[in-house]
């Protein structure tokens, strides 16, 4: 029997206090104890008094290197800074140290690409040792690994898009480079460090002693190197500075999407509990998804009449004109003609895209093979590979197989990916996956064959297990997928939509 | 006879010149201000009929000259400037003008404070005993003295001698003459006043007494009708004495005999009271007299009863006809920060809130915008509370004085509130010298600063969340979590917690806010606060006490300053050198000087602290970069 849609929300939020704590109790009292902010209370005195904060994956790394590592040790997010959107990529000390995991790399480079797909000026509160050591092998060489950070400050900075770095900790050898890359630094005194190796390399290599404050402090750095620009008494005073600094960027050009006079939809988001259910299983009609998240409740249907399994239509969110694209059922071939169809109409109207994805896959069986269901299914996901208007992608139920491509999953570039807590995401679902095995196998019978393939999947399907591992940028509450879903469409606004052009359509 | 067709010259302003003006327009009578270019739109000028630009409101010729071209009857002087100058009196009387006030003649002879003296002895008024006939404790003082100078307090015999000769020596090198004086000395004195009326026909009359003993360097701050403390007799000697010395002196129009009671009882038992000088005009303080005097059971208007003196009319009245109900204390509302010194406040009122209400009278001149400057008299206005009795009247007071707002510049509401509810005041304790000798900090202590700054909090995080109506409106969303409080700078950082109703941790609950107005109920207490809330200034008006709250610039002062290490800018020349290792020094302190690239630098202290090295010396050459001063940092707490 699964949970109550509300049951798992509550343990979703369990789960995101725990992860909002950052690190020990011990290791949060010696960081205050030096007159240090925590990371979130950073955030929060970074960002405009009141303005919301659109985290990005904060249960990341959940259970994947013990419960040694919240949030992956790094928070991330888009905020509000001296007037305008910024992505805040923050580390958080109280997390061994701040140093980089696999998953703190993944998730800082996913700030990067967010902050890269939007135009949206780069924060970086910099309190870090560097490369987690042991797992150097994961963390260090790859093309997605830590030298990617700098590489896209580069290009970043190249493009127009600001990088500002406050030093508020450790700044240890490839870390150095985050302030060095930066376009403009500024540092906490006696408490800030910057070089490339510290005190104890030093000694090691050439016997020198020097403090860390002597070897790369805040006066050394601002005073001497140069390798600063700014410095500041304390984390408040330097914050204040990186919200001087964003206030002396030129205002953001025009948006590239109309925004109109919001609304709240005529039908209250907190019922969205009442109308899903939380088995994925159990057949709902989406579009009591969709009332309850669009402005007004109002949808313009698109071919409501024809391939009744997808749900196309205009609406507005938060003002902002959006085509959702929603699945009811599973995917046939005339389905993904008509999404392929819709799709094209908001690349040639400009207008945003919003997947609500919960589906099992496309229709199997030698009567669609036959009539090429393969065909239609790849004019659908070319038509999402090929779009050019920001699409947003909601995972409110099953994303599996093929139908996860078509419906825009991460590999399709959505700017954002969110997950409801009762969504399951796998190849395929478990009980196929055992069977298929099973009878590969030889053994389609064999429960005990069957058992931990099943288990794997349940395991491997969870959100939890996704978000951990940067598969989505978050597990959400259902009843704030429009507020997500607004934040991101006036983040996704500030860059320019491109002329669009597809590939090969296989006819 | 007040004739409808005259016009009166007010030679005043601020609120008594906008005071007499009302109490002309009641009657009939049309008005020429006089103002300065600084005053050319102030609420004066607004309140008369007419203008007429002065340089300067002492300048005799020019006001004498304005009331010729404006063909007015009647001069009232109010009080302050020419109100006591005999000179001014003259030269009206020389333009066949009419002063509402008494002849120069009369002006001149109670100015002088000797023969003040002499004529309140000729008519019987009770004297300060002087030479032999002095009690001690006396007070020796210099003829010629001044400042004190040549003065001791002799408090027996024995000590006489030898006090009058070094007093004796002060005066001689001090003045050149070491005549002295001999008076006894009042250690602790109430003062009280009695208002006097006379007309042009030999009646005169009092209008009872005041005590205006709450006083601070001789400046008046707190008045109250009747005085509390005196007894039938003091009350009758006083102000029989007082008719007799007007009487004795041919004194027309309203005036003041002001005493000086002993509250140390005599050898005799009896309250021994002094007289001390009349002043001739209206006094600052006379809305209490109106506040408590009946005359057939209604009150009295003092500033018509002068203009019908003034123009030849007999007073409309006797003395038995004179009674007096209830009680009424007055406050000065000035432009200083009592609590930080007593220093003088200028600046532009953004907000001014006067209070009203049974049995409140506000007489003032200042609105919201107005420029206040130093250049006259601090005085902003003037709140009177009337009541059956004492208690009331004070009770009304402060509840007057908690509703009455200044923003913009500081006053000292707040004060007079604390002091007004003080268990000195209210047990009649205070004397003359009590403010000199008190600590105010802690005898009248400051309102604190807790409930003004949860209400400004709360008030600027309510402002941020108008940012509404888009995904990032300032309303703190955060996923899956309760909203992010709301992070408010004023003079330290305040968090909001809208959606829990804390400030800082401390419950909150909004009951109105209107028109700048905030009632709410901070940790379970109904409070109020006027607050105002800018970009640039967050400022809270709280029991009448003025809070600053708006949040230091973070970035004005940049950690560039310092780390207490002060290098030479430029190569270049040492001209001075202030200071010495291990002196003490506060921020900004000149520590020396350099000259270079014919630029004269000052290097300052960029912190309190000591200074901890020295590494230079006047006249010599330092290279770019060397280290002139050390300065340490004293430990915070």
């Amino acid at each position: 029997m699964p949970a109550d849609l509300k049951d798992l929300v509550a343990d979703l939020r369990e789960r995101l206090a725990a992860a909002r704590l950052g690190g020990s109790e011990a290791a949060r009292t010696k960081h205050t104890d030096r007159g240090k902010l925590l990371v979130r209370d950073r955030v929060d005195a970074l960002l405009d008094p009141g303005s919301p904060f659109l985290e990005l994956s904060p249960l990341a790394a959940t259970g994947m290197y013990g419960d040694a590592v919240p949030s992956a040790g790094v928070v991330t997010g888009i905020g509000r800074v001296s007037g305008r959107e910024c992505v805040i990529v923050a580390n958080d000390a109280t997390v061994k140290g701040g140093t980089y995991y696999p998953m703190t790399v993944k998730k800082h480079l996913r700030a990067q690409t967010v902050a890269s797909d939007n135009h949206l000026p780069c924060l970086y509160l910099v309190d870090s040792g560097g490369a987690f050591l042991p797992m150097q092998d994961e963390v260090f060489p790859d093309r997605e690994h830590f030298g990617r950070i700098f590489f896209n400050q580069a290009n970043l900075s190249a493009r127009g898009i600001p990088q500002v770095a406050s030093v508020m900790g450790s700044c240890t050898a490839g870390g150095a480079y985050v302030p060095a890359m930066s376009d403009e630094t500024v540092i906490v005194r006696n408490q800030g460090t910057i070089f490339l190796g510290g005190p104890p390399l030093v000694k090691a290599a050439t016997g020198e002693v020097v403090s860390a404050e002597d070897l790369g402090g805040g006066d050394v750095h601002a005073r001497t190197s140069g390798v600063v620009d700014h410095l500041a008494d304390d984390d408040r005073h330097a914050l204040a500075i990186v919200r001087s600094i964003v206030d002396t960027f030129e205002r953001p050009q025009p948006r590239s999407i109309q925004t109109h006079e919001v609304e709240e939809p005529a039908e209250d988001p907190a019922t969205l509990y009442d109308v899903v259910p939380a088995d994925t299983r159990t057949p709902y009609d989406v579009r009591e998804v969709i009332r309850r998240i669009v402005d007004g409740s109002r949808f313009h249907e698109f071919k409501k009449l024809y391939a009744e399994t997808l749900v196309t239509g205009f609406a507005r969110i938060w003002g902002m004109p959006v085509g959702i694209v929603a699945n009811n059922g599973i995917l046939f071939g005339e389905s993904a003609l008509k999404g392929a169809h819709f799709i094209e109409l908001c690349n040639q109207r400009g207008i945003p895209l919003v997947f609500l994805q919960n589906i099992t896959g496309f229709m199997v069986g030698r009567e669609y093979e036959n009539k090429g269901i393969a065909r239609d299914g790849a004019k659908l996901v070319t038509a999402v590979a090929c779009s050019v208007v920001p699409k947003f992608t909601v995972v409110i139920g099953g994303s599996f197989g093929a139908g996860n491509y078509g419906m825009c999953g991460r590999a399709y570039d959505p700017r954002f990916l969110w997950m409801w807590p009762n969504a399951r995401i796998s190849v395929m679902g478990g009980e196929q996956a055992a069977s298929v095995l099973a009878t590969v196998a030889g053994r389609p019978d064999d429960e005990d064959f069957k058992a931990p393939i099943r288990d794997q999947y349940e395991t491997q399907g969870s959100p939890y297990y996704s978000t951990a591992r940067l598969w989505d940028d978050g597990v959400i509450d259902p009843a704030d997928t429009r507020r997500v879903l607004g934040m991101g469409l006036a983040a996704a606004s500030h860059a320019p939509i491109p002329e669009p052009s597809y590939g090969i359509f296989r006819m | 006879m007040l004739e409808p067709t005259m016009r009166v010259l007010i030679a005043n302003r601020g609120e008594i010149a906008v005071r007499i003006a009302r109490a002309c327009r009641r009657l009939g009578l049309s008005t020429v201000a006089i103002h300065t270019d600084a005053d050319a739109d102030a609420p004066h000028v607004r309140a008369c009929d007419e203008a007429a630009r002065v340089s300067s409101y002492l300048d005799i010729d020019e006001v004498v000259a304005q009331a010729r071209r404006f063909g007015c009857a009647l001069v009232h002087p109010g009080y302050g400037f020419l109100s006591e100058r005999a000179p001014f009196a003259a030269a009206l009387e020389a333009a066949g003008l009419q002063l509402v006030g008494p002849s120069a003649a009369v002006m001149e002879r109670m100015g002088r404070k000797d023969a003040a003296r002499e004529i309140a002895v000729a008519a019987g008024v009770p004297v300060v005993p002087t030479g032999a006939e002095a009690p001690f404790p006396v007070l020796v003082k210099a003829a010629a003295g001044g400042g004190g100078k040549g003065m001791r307090i002799v408090r027996s015999a024995d000590e006489m001698d030898e006090a009058v000769a070094a007093a004796k020596r002060e005066a001689l090198s001090a003045f050149g003459d070491d005549t002295m004086l001999v008076e006894k000395y009042v250690e602790r004195g109430r003062h009280i006043e009695v208002q006097v009326l006379a007309d042009a026909h030999g009646h005169v009359v009092h209008l009872f007494e005041r005590d205006c003993s709450t006083q601070r360097r001789h400046q008046k701050v707190l008045e109250e009708a009747p005085a509390p403390t005196i007894t039938a007799e003091v009350r009758e000697l006083v102000t029989s004495s007082a008719v007799a010395l007007a009487a004795h002196v041919g004194y027309e129009n309203a005036g003041t005999v002001e005493f000086l009671l002993d509250t140390a009882p005599s050898e005799t038992g009896e309250a021994a009271v002094y007289f001390l000088e009349m002043n001739t005009r209206l006094q600052v303080e006379h809305p209490v007299t109106e506040a408590v005097v009946r005359v057939d059971g209604q009150p009295l208007d003092l500033v018509e009863l002068q203009l019908r003196v003034a123009a030849g009319e007999p007073l409309p009245f006797t003395q038995d006809d004179v009674t007096v109900s209830g009680h009424a204390i007055e406050a000065r509302v000035y432009a200083e920060d009592s609590f930080g010194g007593f220093l003088p406040q200028a600046g532009t009122a953004s907000i001014v809130r006067w209070p009203a209400g049974q049995g409140i009278r506000v007489d003032h001149a200042l609105e919201g915008g107005q420029v206040v400057s130093t250049s006259y008299d601090p005085m902003l206005g003037k709140v009177i509370a009337h009541g059956p009795d004492r208690e009331s009247a004070r009770d009304a007071l402060v509840a007057a004085l908690e509703e009455t707002a200044v923003l913009g510049l500081t006053t000292n509401t707040g004060f007079l509130r604390t002091l007004v509810e003080s268990e000195a005041f209210r047990d009649a304790t205070i004397d003359t010298a009590w403010l000199d000798r008190v600590d105010v900090g802690t005898d009248v202590p400051a309102p604190e600063a807790d409930v003004p700054r949860v209400m400004a909090a709360w008030v600027s995080a309510m402002i941020t969340a108008f940012d509404a109506g888009h995904p990032f409106q300032a309303d703190g969303f955060r996923l899956g979590g309760p909203p992010a409080p709301t992070l408010v700078e004023l003079d330290r950082d305040v968090s909001v917690d809208r959606h829990a109703g804390t400030v800082d941790g401390v419950p909150f609950v909004m009951l109105s806010a209107e028109d700048h107005v905030i009632d709410a109920v901070v940790d379970g207490h109904r409070d109020h606060a006027v607050v105002n809330v800018q970009p640039d200034v967050v400022e809270v008006s709280y029991r009448g006490q003025r809070f600053v709250l708006t949040p230091p610039d973070r970035l004005a002062d940049t950690a560039a300053a310092g780390d207490g290490v002060l290098l030479a800018p430029m190569p270049g020349t040492v001209l001075d050198v202030r200071v010495a290792e291990g002196q003490q020094v506060a921020e900004g302190d000149v520590l020396g000087m350099m000259e270079a690239m014919k630029m004269e630098l000052t290097l300052k202290a960029p912190f309190a602290g000591t200074v901890t090295a020295v590494g230079a010396a006047a006249g010599h050459q330092v290279a770019l970069g060397a280290r002139l001063f050390v300065v340490e940092q004293e430990e915070a707490g």
